[in-house]
Formats: structure tokens, sequence, C-alpha cells
């Protein structure tokens, strides 16, 4: 069946792609918008600035004056976690063209691997935590660890490691994913990006054998930062969750982490690029397509957070050992009842709600709403988890089960000042990513042109779609 | 990206429809000989209801072995299909034509096989009835919805009897193509089960959009079953090596790895049976073992979970477990074979090309990857209850008799013998999705390079 | 008057969509014509009139009654037999929800399938004039009238658009 494209945005149906633009008109007009920065722009950033600052100050008093009392942290670990469910796992979509060969993802990548730069926040809020962590062995007796028979700096060393291993990967897939970018910036633009740009391009001008090497490393970094980032969720949540609490014994918590990090990491991207496509003035690139394609997949990802829960939920409930119901009196029931009810609710409920519909889904508006009701979710739930989980004292570390829930923690203003700062600085930093390299990935997009093109198929319309190897 | 091959329609259905039209010279002697080792089956079950459940190995404290095992692995099996027809469905991916429909039969008679299980281990099948099921109303007595053992056939059941409502749905343009293609009675019989089905924009775009409406539905209570399977170990706090938070998520993986690889088994077979070679080729066996790495890898991830959140806890019981069930014979040579079969020898080879696309090595790996499955089963279920614990006086071992192994090679003919049944009455391949991937791909030129294409509706 | 129907067939989809376009032209309502292939072509490739439907609501339905049903069964049944086991409430929320759900989602699936065959008009015994070569690749082209007179319009839309055959039923 011949099929024949369709003049530049002769397209009918509300659906269909929009017109398409000259490769050299997205890259020059992509780059221009790294240039200069608006008024608005500039007053967010120093807000933003001035709070993390605040946070940064507030941890280093922080610690001058609880560094005694391992109890007080929860709001630093729920931050971290957060942090890092966000960041680790907004990179993620970045790697969908390559794993799922979609179209509709190109032009939402490099937004997605900037969120690595942000990773830079966990690893700073991390190190005091990491001073606070209890030693494996006390009195000649092991606490229950990952780390067997381990030396005893290895849940210091080793999660710290992780953490920062998963950042330079992050980071390592968004180089290598824009280096075809910076030769454009190197081509497009003036003064020190240009200078910059022309340095980390190293010599790109798109040769075969320069694609082909991009892709592999796509590829090869991909992988890695799959496998890296379920390592680092499993490391993290047991080193500064579980294993602080006597008796919970929770096999599926790393991967219920880990699911909500990618759904936390989807919604910030929704949100990022919500922002990006309304004041960057993107629509152009960014089309609904992306957003209902994302959509599915935020509710796919908020459907699996309920079945992660329920899953362990249910075989603490139904075994009722006094671990079991010493685990769910701390988790569920106790300090933080209110906020786990309040982010279920967000994390899973609203969203689902929000997100069923296809007008939803459809919608740019629509698909942020969704986004930011679950990245308020996934915050609670955060602070659900590890607030309670660092608020028991350590020297019940040992007991085989809790038999005396702590009672709840609120945050002091340190900790008020640390979750803004620490949420404002990942923000920040990623907001000041978007004047070194264009939000959007020049060459996806380029390629987005080329592969999807809008038909006419006999007397209706359609979009043909190549997929090359 | 598969090759585009165009096949013209007549051809296609003169192919596919090679089962039905006329008769395959393997068939009748094949059927005749699997009848008859069914009815052995039959017969052997027949016996251990009449005698009771001592003709088997079961005995205390082991009162969940081979029955229980097949029937979680059949379980497991059952989830081919709706991962191929649901999954891939929502995901467009193309390659999934040729395979939905035999998958989804895999789902319907593995569910039915599997339910058998259950049953027969009651020992006296019929008080089942009043067991699951809310009736007997003088009586006032009603089952006990807390337990696990009730939510098991509430699942299977939901599943079971949606899998075969979609396998329907699905069928009906081939119905319609059979109907078109008799005459005599099997026309009649044709024309009655297509419903009147024609073809029109209408009853296309119903079958379009339903097709993604009952995925979206199935897929749910497909990650619920198996989910639920695993709950009846999962709850439980007495066992060690069961009461873990993970089983829900690594019951379903595995149910995938398994599921996914016996559908390549049956996929060589009916390629070699049939003669499908231009439908059933080697891009399908390669995007499959693609997917098949992907899911064999997060299942020894949730494998890893399992076992180190198993020790982590630090209990004597649960340790004293889990080193009889790695290092103490016969159950460390078990694990050994598992741990090859389901992954270690299979997944490493699909990581090759070569290997990918020979449709005799993907046989033999998938089926080993089945019988490393099975022996997973085996190794949760029955390691966790004949370990000897304080208080039981009664504690022996437990060695399956011949009346399990008989029932358990009886549940693969019977599987088989109702596919091949199938197969003589319904297009093993739906013939639709075959024709409609003609339609919706194509080539485009991008610059001097003809790349394949596939077409989307502007929706 | 009777009712006549007449089908034109087709080789390819090209013509088959001229013949569509001919019938439009030539004045016959937009339902009373109709496509008739083998194979789910891309929407509206054939000009034809998009059909609606109203499936989605066939689900929600069935939903709700799966749903109500469900906190039925599992309500009363532990109500009406209250024997405490596992040291379980009566009603246990948490088990009961499970069987909740997958009885919603049972009566949601069987009222989908319902949904389907009802909005796809099936069953329907006397589905009128066909041509098994259309399950052959063929394209049939269906229209349906009243007034005698429309014959010829018709026939000469087919002819002019290449119809390899034209049947005729009343």
């Amino acid at each position: 069946m011949a099929s024949e494209v369709v003049a530049t945005g002769q397209v009918a149906g509300h659906h269909a792609l929009p017109a398409q633009i000259d490769a050299d008109v997205v890259a020059r007009e992509l780059v221009a918008t790294t240039m200069g920065a608006s008024r608005r722009f500039k007053a967010i950033a120093w807000t933003l600035g001035i709070l993390s600052i605040a946070g940064i100050v507030a941890l280093v008093l922080k610690w001058i004056d609880q560094s005694d009392d391992s109890t007080r942290w929860g709001y630093v670990a729920a931050l971290v976690t957060f942090l890092l469910s966000v960041t680790g796992g907004a990179p993620m979509v970045a790697m969908a063209p390559v794993f799922a060969k979609a179209n509709w993802v190109r032009p939402v990548t490099r937004i997605a691997a900037m969120f690595s730069f942000a990773g830079v926040v966990t690893v700073i809020m991390l190190i005091p935590l990491v001073a606070l962590l209890p030693p494996l062995v006390t009195e000649g007796a092991r606490r229950r660890t990952i780390w067997f028979e381990a030396p005893d700096y290895s849940p210091h060393f080793w999660s710290t490691l992780g953490l920062v291993l998963l950042l330079f990967t992050g980071l390592a897939l968004f180089y290598s994913a824009a280096i075809p970018d910076f030769a454009s910036m190197r081509d497009h633009s003036t003064g020190w990006r240009q200078r910059w740009g022309k340095k980390l391009a190293r010599g790109w001008v798109g040769t075969n054998a320069q694609w082909r090497t991009l892709r592999m490393r796509i590829g090869m970094f991909g992988t890695f930062y799959f496998l890296i980032l379920v390592f680092v969720n499993f490391l993290i949540t047991t080193d500064f969750g579980q294993s602080l609490v006597p008796g919970w014994r929770d096999a599926i918590f790393p991967m219920y982490h880990t699911i909500s990090s990618l759904q936390a990491g989807v919604a910030g991207v929704v949100v990022a690029l919500w922002a990006a496509r309304r004041y960057m003035h993107l629509e152009k690139y960014v089309h609904v397509d992306a957003f209902w394609s994302l959509g599915r997949l935020l509710f796919a990802l908020t459907l699996l957070w309920v079945y992660f829960f329920y899953s362990s939920f249910i075989v603490f409930w139904w075994g009722r050992s006094a671990t079991d119901i010493a685990t769910l009196d701390l988790l569920i029931k106790g300090p933080m009842m209110y906020v786990f009810i309040a982010g279920m609710l967000l994390i899973w409920f609203v969203p689902w709600w929000i997100l069923i519909w296809n007008k939803v889904r459809r919608s740019v508006n629509g698909m942020a709403i969704g986004a930011a009701v679950i990245l308020v979710g996934v915050l609670l739930d955060r602070i659900r988890i590890f607030v309670p989980a660092w608020s028991v004292p350590s020297d019940q570390i040992h007991e085989r089960w809790l038999t005396k829930i702590p009672g709840t923690v609120y945050p002091d203003l340190f900790d008020i000042l640390i979750m803004a700062g620490g949420i404002s600085l990942a923000v920040l930093i990623i907001m000041l990513m978007t004047r070194v390299i264009p939000v959007l990935s020049v060459w996806q997009v380029q390629e987005f042109n080329l592969l999807a093109k809008p038909i006419k198929y006999m007397r209706g319309h359609a979009t043909l779609i190549a997929k090359p190897d | 990206m598969q090759q585009r091959r165009p096949l013209d329609q007549v051809y296609t259905n003169r192919k596919l429809l090679n089962g039905q039209l006329d008769t395959p010279r393997w068939w009748l002697p094949t059927v005749s000989i699997l009848g008859v080792l069914v009815l052995i089956g039959i017969g052997v079950i027949a016996i251990m209801v009449n005698k009771g459940l001592g003709v088997t190995g079961l005995s205390r404290p082991v009162f969940w072995g081979l029955f229980i095992t097949t029937f979680v692995f059949w379980v497991g099996i059952s989830h081919a299909g709706i991962m191929i027809s649901a999954i891939l469905r929502l995901t467009q991916a193309e390659w999934r034509r040729p395979v939905t429909r035999a998958a989804e039969l895999l789902t319907v008679f593995s569910l039915l096989t599997a339910l058998v299980f259950p049953l027969i281990h009651a020992g006296r099948p019929w008080r089942i009835a009043y067991w699951i099921t809310p009736y007997d109303l003088g009586r006032g007595i009603y089952p006990n919805i807390r337990s696990p053992l009730i939510w098991d056939p509430v699942a299977i059941g939901t599943y079971l009897t949606g899998s075969t409502l979609f396998l329907y749905v699905a069928l009906l343009p081939d119905l319609g193509n059979l109907r078109d293609r008799t005459t005599g009675w099997r026309n009649s019989l044709y024309t009655v089960l297509a419903l009147g089905w024609r073809g029109n924009p209408r009853q296309w775009k119903l079958q379009t959009v339903g097709g993604i409406l009952l995925s979206a539905l199935m897929l749910p209570i497909f990650v619920s079953v198996h989910s639920i399977v695993s709950w009846d170990f999962a709850v439980v706090p007495a066992v060690e090596g069961w009461h873990s938070t993970i089983f829900a998520p690594y019951f379903v993986i595995g149910a995938i790895h398994s599921g996914v690889s016996a559908v390549v088994t049956m996929m060589a077979l009916m390629r070699w049976l049939w003669k499908w070679d231009d439908f059933i080729r080697p891009e399908h066996f390669d995007a499959l073992a693609r997917l098949l790495i992907v899911v064999a890898t997060a299942w020894l991830g949730f494998t890893f979970l399992e076992l180190i959140f198993a020790v982590y806890g630090q209990d004597a019981p649960e340790i004293a477990l889990r080193e009889m069930q790695m290092f103490q014979w016969p159950w460390n040579m078990l694990f050994i074979i598992f741990l090859l079969c389901a992954y270690l020898i299979p997944v490493p080879m699909w990581l090759f090309k070569r290997v990918r696309t020979n449709i005799a090595l993907m046989f033999w790996t998938s089926i080993l990857v089945n019988i490393g499955m099975w022996l997973e089963r085996f190794l949760i279920i029955v390691p966790g209850l004949s370990r000897r614990t304080p208080f039981v006086y009664v504690w022996d071992s437990y060695r399956p008799s011949a009346v399990e192994w008989t029932i358990l090679i009886w549940s693969f003919c019977w599987v088989t013998f109702l596919m091949l049944l199938f197969s003589k009455f319904f297009p093993l391949v739906p013939l639709f999705e075959q024709k409609e991937s003609q339609v919706f791909t194509d080539d485009v030129m991008i610059g001097r390079a003809r790349v394949p294409a596939i077409i989307r509706e502007a929706d | 008057m009777s009712t006549r129907s007449m089908l034109g067939l087709f080789q390819e989809p090209e013509p088959a969509a001229d013949a569509m376009d001919g019938l439009k032209e030539a004045g016959f309502e937009l339902g009373s014509f109709d496509v008739l292939t083998g194979v789910p072509y891309p929407e509206g490739a054939f000009g034809e009139h998009v059909p609606q439907h109203r499936l989605f609501r066939f689900p929600v339905f069935g939903a709700i009654i799966g749903f109500t049903l469900a906190i039925f069964l599992t309500a009363v049944t532990q109500l009406a037999y209250p024997v405490v086991t596992g040291g379980k409430p009566i009603l246990s929320l948490f088990a009961m929800l499970i069987i909740m759900y997958e009885m919603t989602m049972l009566a949601a699936v069987i009222s989908s399938v319902v949904g389907i065959i009802f909005e796809s008009r099936l069953p329907n015994m006397k589905p009128g004039i066909y041509d098994p070569r259309i399950t052959e690749g063929w394209i049939g082209v269906v229209v349906t009238f009243d007034d005698d007179s429309r014959i010829a319009d018709a026939e000469s839309v087919f002819n002019k658009a290449g119809a390899l055959e034209i049947k005729h039923a009343s």
C-alpha cells in the first residue's frame, strides 16, 4: 500500500502531528532558548537560590545542634529518599527510546536526563545521615543488615559509593546523549556557549561511526543506569530505613521504593516538561502526544504502586505475628497515620481518578496537575516511612521486634528549611541547566521529525512512523 | 524491526487454515495417542479419588507436594496469554500478531488444567462445592472469605472466564473467514459462532477498541491471579520460607518467565507441525527472546531479594531452612538444576542473536526454563514443610508416588490434547491480525535507505 | 416498495474508496452504504462514516454491579455465619477487598464483551448481502435503498469505480 506524505501542516484531525519543521530551524530555535533569561526566570532563580542557601545553612546548624540524636533526622532521610526517587527515576524516561523504540519520547529525553544533575543534592544531604548510621556491631552483637559479615564501615562506604555512582552514570548518560547538541551549540551560538560547545562536542561532525558509537553509548549507560538505580534503591532503603527498625523485614520494600521512584521520576518529567513548554514557548516541539504517552506510563505506575503496597501490606495484616503487627503499628497505624492516609490519597487514589480519563491524559495542564499531585504524594509517602523509621532509638535495634512504638516526630524549623532548601536547590540546578544546553534534545527532535510523518492514507489521515533498527 | 514480506490474503487463508480445511497427516495418530494417555490419567485420578490420598506420597508434615507445585506451575504458564496479548497489544508491539491467539489459548487450557489439581488434591473433590461457593442456604454455613484458599478460586475463575471471552471476541473475524471457506455442517457451526460477522467498519472498530479495552481490563486481573496464588503461601507466618512480602510480584514475574517460554516452545512446534514458516519467523523468536532476557533478569533480581531478606532477619529457623534448601541433599541438587535451567543456561545463550534466531535452540532453551520454573515452585513449597521443626512428632521427607507422577504427566498430555483438538476447528494464528499487519506496515525512504515503518491511526 | 441492497466487489481498496465517494456524490444517504473488508483498515480510509459507539459505558455499569454484588456476598455471608478465624475481624476489609476486586473486574469484563458484541450490532443472523471473497482480500461496498429507481444510479457508480462484480438482493 503506497502512502503519500502530506505536505507540511495540512493535516486535519485534532490529534495529528503538527507541521514538520526544517532541521536547521529546529537547531537554531532550540539553541536560542538557552540564551538570555526573562525577568521572571531570574526572580525565580534568585528565590530558589536564597532558599537553597538557607537550607544548607540549616543543615549545618542542625548538625551542630542535633548530631547526637539520630531520632531527629527522619525528615532529612525522607528528603534524601524523595530526591533520590525523583532525580533517580526521571532519567529512566530518557532510555525509553532505546529500549522500546518509542518515537514520542525523543523530544522528552533531554529534560529527563537533566534531572541527573539535581542528584548532587541527594549526595550532599546524605553526608550527615551516613555519619549518623548506627554501627553494625555493638557489644559484639551484629544488627540486622544486608552486610552480613562485612567490615564495620560497609553501609557507610558502599551506600555512598552507590549513590555517587548513580550520579556519575546519570551524568555520563546525559553527556553521551548531549554531544550532538554541543555541536549544535558550537555551530549556532556565540560567546562562552560556543566555546564550551566546541570543547564538549569533541569534534562531533555526525559521521556514521560517531552516530553508531553514540547509540551504543546511550544503550550501554542506559542499561547500567537502570541496574545501578535498582541497586541503589535497594541499598539506601535498607540501610537508611529497614535496618534501623527491629523486626521490619520487608523483601518487597526496595522494589516498592523503585517503583514509586519511577513514578515520581515520570511525574517530575511531566511537570518540568509542562513548565518548559509553557514558559519557554516550546508548543511547537512538545506535542500533546508526549503528554498522552507519559500519561499512560504514569497511570500504569500509579496502579503498580498500589499493587506493591498491597502485596506487602496484606502479608503483614494477615500474618499477625509480633513482627508483623509491630511493623504495621510503626509504619501505617502509628505516629504517621494521617500522613500515610494523605500520601496514599495523593500518590494513588487522586491521580488514579485524574489520569484514568482520556481527556486528561490528552491535555497538557491536566497531566501537569496529576503529576504534581503525585510528587506531593511521594514526598508524604517518604515522610511516613522514613521519619518513623529514624525515630526508633538505636538502643532498640537488637530487639526481635519493636515493643515500644515511638511517638510522632514533628518537623522543626531546621527540617522545614532543609526540605525547602533541598527541593529548591534541585529545581534551581535543573533551571540553570536549561541555560547551558537546549532543554529539548535538538538531534532527537530532528530525528523525531524525520521518522514520524503525517500521511494521507487513502481517504483518511494517519501517521507513518519509521522503525529503523 | 521485522522485515516486511507482502503475503497474499488467499495464500494467508490457505496456509493458516490448513489445520481446519484439511487434516495434516500426523494429526489423527498424535491426537489418538494423546487421547489414550489422557484416559489413562483420568483413570489414575479416579483410582486416587476412590482409594483416597493415601496413594500419594503426601504425609505429615508435607501435605502440599507435587499437586500444588503443578497447580502453581500451570497457573504460571497461564500468564503467557495476557502478557503477549494484552501487554504487547497496549504497547503496540507489531511482532505480537502471530502469537496472540496461541498464547491466549494456552492461558485458557493451562488454567483449566491448573484448576484440576487443588480439586483432586482435596481428596473428596465434590466437597469443594460448598467449601468455596455460598450455596446450600439452608445450612447457613458460608465460605471463609478471610482465607486465601477462597481468594484463589475467585481470582482464577475471573481470569479463566475473562480469558475465554477475550479469546472468543478476538476469534470472531476468523470465524467469519472459516464460515466463508466451509460447507455443510461445519459451515452451519461457524455461521452460528461468527454471529453474522461481515467486516464493516463498525465491527472492525469495535474489534480494535474492544481489544484494547479488554486488554486493559485483563491486565490487572492477570497481575492479581498469581499474586493471590502466592498469598496461599506468603501470608502464613508459620512456615519458614513462605512469609515474605515479595512473593506476589516474585510469583508474577516468574509466571511471565515460564509463560512466555512456553509460548516460545509452542511457537516452534506450530512452525514445524503446520509449516508456518512464512508467519512464525525467526524475528519473532528474536523479539520474544529479548523480552525473555529482561523478564528473566528481573525475575533473578526478585529471587535475590527474596533470598537476601530471608536471611536478613537472622532468625535461626529461617536460616536453617535456607541451608537445607540450598546445601543439603537432595535439595541442593534440585536447587542447582533449578538455577541452571531457569537462568544460567538459557539467558547467556539468548544474548547471542544466532541463538535467538535459531528455532531449535530456542525450543530447547524454553523447555529448560520451564523445567527450572517447575523446580522453583517445588523448592518453595516442599522444603519449608518438610524441615524438622519443634513440636512435630511425625517427621518425614516427601517422595512423590507413581500416582502423582502419572497425574503430572497427564496434565501435559491433557493440555497438548486440548490444543490439538482446538486446532482442528479454529485457527491458531489469528488471520485477521496477520493480514492487518500487512495493511499497517509500509516502507519509507529516508535518503537512500528503505526503512520499515508502521502506520498509526490519527485517533 | 421493498428494501433492496447491492454489493459491488473490488479487488483493490482504492477503487472501493472511489465507489464510496461516488455513492456519496450520487446522493445516497450517509448511513445507507458501507464497506466490507476482510482486514481492518485505518479509520476513515474509505471515506466512510466513522461509527460512534458507547462501549466504555458497559464496563462501568458492569463494575458497579459486580462491586455491589461483591459487597453483598462478602459482608452478608460473613455476618450470617460469624466464625472468627485467624484472629481477624468478622468483616475483614482487606480480605473482602480482594474478592470485591475480582468480582468487580469479572463483571466489568463480562459486560465489556456484551458491549463489544452489542455495539458491533451482533449477533445478526440475517446479515444480508455478502460475498465470501471479502475474507480473501476483496473489498465489498454495500448500499441499501428503498427506491427501485436508484438501482441504475448505484450500478453506474460501481461500474465507474471499476467493480469486478455487482450483486443484488432484495
